[in-house]
């Protein structure tokens, strides 16, 4: 594997004031992701992994430590790195085609050739004939497929995944997960996929971080080297399971 | 960024202070010896007034007085308001016969604002308080009546699916299923009914009354006393606002259970 | 509207609905006894059923009692309305948004719009009576301050609730402020700027009723208060008829609006 840094955070703490007390969110995180990659931020809980996605997006500052993506710092939200949220992230005011242009257009690509962009990523996840849809009469699994065709349609560098299926029920998860892996085949990202699903983390991760609940904080890696496709029943995937959700924080 | 919550409560005040103050600032240059000025009080006249009309008669009584009357016109007519369309909306929304029954005239009484039906009332009832009550009664009734049934339609079937598998009559399902989950929606349609009263009670008041804070305008009106005029205003408005905030404090204490969190 | 009607088994719903048309001819069968045939009650009180029926219809050729016909009412009613209520929604609604986004100008112009916003639009009528006389300009500005308030309330509220996740995709992609107010938190709002408007018509419909039983020479309020004076309920009641209708109509006219608008985002 090319291992270019994409991106890389350095010692990274988060604290939240509310009124006079501090809360600790996130704690210390060195953390350092390499081209093409997908890692998988999982963790119990929901104490930080948000925050520590939106500080890596630029959205949210960190109270000390710094982010480089590429090498330059990370001072505010870029498109360079494309987020995709849970599903009520996408615009109901908008059809498929409305949300995943919505990027391009708000960088003043022309018309043209943001259907054109638009376009091809629809087609990559699948949702040709749907185009002029709105949001509301789309299922949980095609509302998440427009979440990624509008974070893949601005092109950038870095993936940013929160939870994105964390909202689907189960059949459709398994679902999307293979669905994930197909797109992220043919046109590679970086990706940092946050869950708390173990079965997603070990299908589609290159490599696992597991992290402590409250404050979020680095606890172990795993260097996943299955060959994919991935069995959910495979010997090694099992003995993994096992391995990685014996070894959680069950603090909650 | 340590404190950022007493900032934030510091800088409202001071923003609000600084604008009042500065919209304060301009009503008395605007009117201070000006053109204007004949035809509209200063701020320090008008406070300095409206602090002289509590021990001062203006007509028969003080402009607390005045304040009593009209709100004991409201509380009157809206009590029966309120029980009268928390019982009709709450029946309508889960006996369909009810619906069958009234919904057709509550369909057309709806979209006729109340205070239109002041003078139908008047011919009906003469000038005095009986025409008051009747048209406050119409604006609380049919807010209440439309939230109530409202309220009941949308009770959680699942909780009645349950009620019935255990075995409980329709009027017993009502009582103690349809009536307390409506509980909210009443709630925020009798907040909306007080304020849409309380505007009612001035509307009638200035179309035939002799005291009232409604009268108290409208005769300020035809002395052409502009102080009279917006002190009247001014009583109106705090006491409208005395009222929203009332009824906020009954309903976040009586619904706490159907808001979730925060 | 009512959830009922797709619940149940069709002959059910036929049966609510015959005993609708029969509670309604019921009501109308006693009102004409009571007055054709019993003449219990005086005619200046309440007229039969029948008489205000025949008014309603006369009154659209006939200028008597009162020296205008229905339609010129109803126009002149409109007229008002339609004035001051497009004064209160083209100011109100591009001010709740600022209020509503703008930080800064919030925390200057919200304490004098709570001062203002507790007084009901009608408290005004006196002013405006001694500012403006008692033509178009004084009812028009009563119902601007009635509408004013729905719109800034409505539009403040719709666009504080813009969901933070839907800011944070457009901070990632790069939108400026002003792209984000008019590409996102405007679009959320969308909804209940237009139920503002909704209330405030209704609102504006109501207090010109008002406004016109006060001071004016025309319009529909102005109707059923003269004909109050000389006693003729047939007028009152076909007059409040049609103000009902009007204002049914308005609101109507303005759900087919939110429809179009809204196409998409509601599951029909």
């Amino acid at each position: 594997m090319n291992k270019d840094v994409v991106i890389k955070c350095d010692s990274v703490s988060k604290i939240f004031y509310s009124s006079d007390k501090g809360f600790d969110v996130v704690k210390n995180i060195d953390l350092t992701v390499f081209k093409n990659e997908f890692l998988v931020l999982f963790g119990p809980g929901q104490c930080g992994k948000t925050t520590l996605l939106n500080i890596i997006a630029g959205l949210d500052m960190p109270t000390s430590g710094k982010v480089y993506v590429n090498n330059k710092e990370v001072i505010g939200p870029g498109p360079e790195r494309g987020v995709v949220y849970q599903s009520i992230s996408l615009f109901p005011w908008l059809t498929t085609m409305g949300n995943v242009e919505f990027g391009i257009k708000a960088a003043g690509v022309g018309k043209k050739e943001r259907r054109k962009r638009a376009q091809y990523y629809i087609d990559l996840v699948g949702l040709q004939g749907f185009e002029n849809t709105y949001p509301i009469k789309l299922s949980g699994g095609m509302k998440q497929r427009v979440g990624i065709a509008r974070a893949y349609c601005i092109e950038p560098v870095v993936m940013l995944m929160d939870e994105p299926f964390g909202a689907l029920d189960a059949q459709t998860r398994y679902l999307m997960q293979k669905e994930l892996e197909i797109i992220w085949g043919r046109e590679k990202r970086t990706v940092v996929f946050v869950t708390n699903n173990i079965e997603e983390a070990l299908f589609l991760a290159d490599r696992i971080v597991v992290l402590n609940n409250c404050p979020t904080s680095i606890r172990q890696e795993y260097v996943i080297d299955m060959p994919r496709p991935r069995e959910y029943t495979g010997e090694k995937f099992l003995y993994l399971r096992k391995e990685i959700t014996g070894n959680m924080d069950k603090t909650l | 960024m340590m404190n950022n919550r007493y900032l934030r409560v510091f800088l409202k005040i001071f923003s609000a202070i600084i604008s009042i103050g500065a919209f304060l600032l301009i009503w008395h240059i605007a009117t201070n010896g000006t053109k204007l000025g004949e035809l509209m009080p200063g701020p320090i006249e008008l406070i300095s007034s409206l602090i002289k009309s509590t021990y001062t008669n203006i007509g028969k009584y003080t402009i607390i007085g005045h304040i009593l009357f009209s709100l004991s016109r409201v509380l009157i007519a809206f009590t029966v308001g309120g029980v009268i369309g928390i019982l009709l909306g709450t029946a309508m929304g889960w006996y369909k016969t009810a619906e069958a029954i009234f919904r057709p005239f509550y369909e057309m009484i709806r979209p006729i604002p109340p205070i239109a039906w002041i003078s139908l009332a008047i011919l009906w009832f003469g000038l005095g308080e009986i025409m008051k009550y009747f048209v406050i009664f119409l604006a609380a009734f049919s807010i209440i009546t439309y939230n109530a049934f409202a309220g009941a339609q949308a009770v959680d079937p699942v909780l009645i699916g349950a009620a019935k598998m255990l075995g409980a009559k329709d009027s017993r399902i009502f009582r103690s299923i349809v009536f307390p989950s409506a509980v909210p929606y009443i709630f925020a349609g009798l907040h909306t009914a007080i304020s849409a009263s309380w505007a009612t009670v001035v509307a009638a008041e200035m179309v035939r009354a002799s005291e009232g804070a409604g009268w108290l305008i409208i005769q300020g009106m035809e002395m052409n006393n502009m102080i009279q005029i917006l002190i009247g205003i001014i009583a109106i408005g705090i006491v409208g606002l005395l009222l929203s905030i009332i009824m906020r404090g009954v309903e976040a204490k009586l619904c706490a259970w159907s808001k979730s969190g925060k | 509207m009512s959830k009922n009607e797709n619940k149940g088994p069709k002959k059910k719903s036929k049966k609510y609905i015959l005993i609708s048309i029969a509670s309604v001819f019921l009501f109308l069968f006693i009102w004409w006894l009571y007055t054709d045939v019993f003449k219990a009650v005086p005619a200046n009180a309440l007229p039969s059923p029948i008489k205000v029926i025949s008014t309603f219809f006369i009154k659209f050729v006939e200028t008597k009692p009162e020296g205008a016909t229905m339609l010129q009412h109803i126009f002149s009613s409109l007229q008002t309305t339609l004035t001051g209520y497009a004064i209160g929604v083209a100011v109100g609604v591009p001010l709740g948004i600022c209020m509503g986004w703008f930080d800064k100008f919030d925390m200057f112009v919200r304490p004098i719009f709570d001062l203002l916003r507790p007084i009901p639009g009608i408290a005004w009528i006196p002013v405006m009576i001694v500012f403006f006389g008692i033509g178009l300009m004084s009812k028009a500005m009563v119902i601007f301050m009635t509408a004013l308030i729905a719109c800034v309330v409505n539009s403040y509220s719709g666009t504080k609730q813009t969901l933070n996740v839907h800011l944070w995709v457009g901070r990632t992609f790069g939108a400026s402020n002003l792209e984000m107010l008019f590409r996102i938190a405007i679009p959320s709002a969308m909804p209940l700027i237009l139920t503002g408007l909704r209330v405030a018509l209704a609102a504006s419909w109501s207090a010109l009723v008002a406004a016109e039983l006060l001071a004016s020479n025309r319009g529909l309020g102005f109707m059923i208060q003269q004909c109050r004076v000389i006693g003729r309920p047939d007028v009152i009641i076909a007059g409040m008829i049609t103000i009902g209708g009007v204002g049914a109509l308005l609101t109507y006219l303005l759900k087919l609006l939110e429809k179009l608008l809204l196409k998409g985002r509601k599951n029909i």
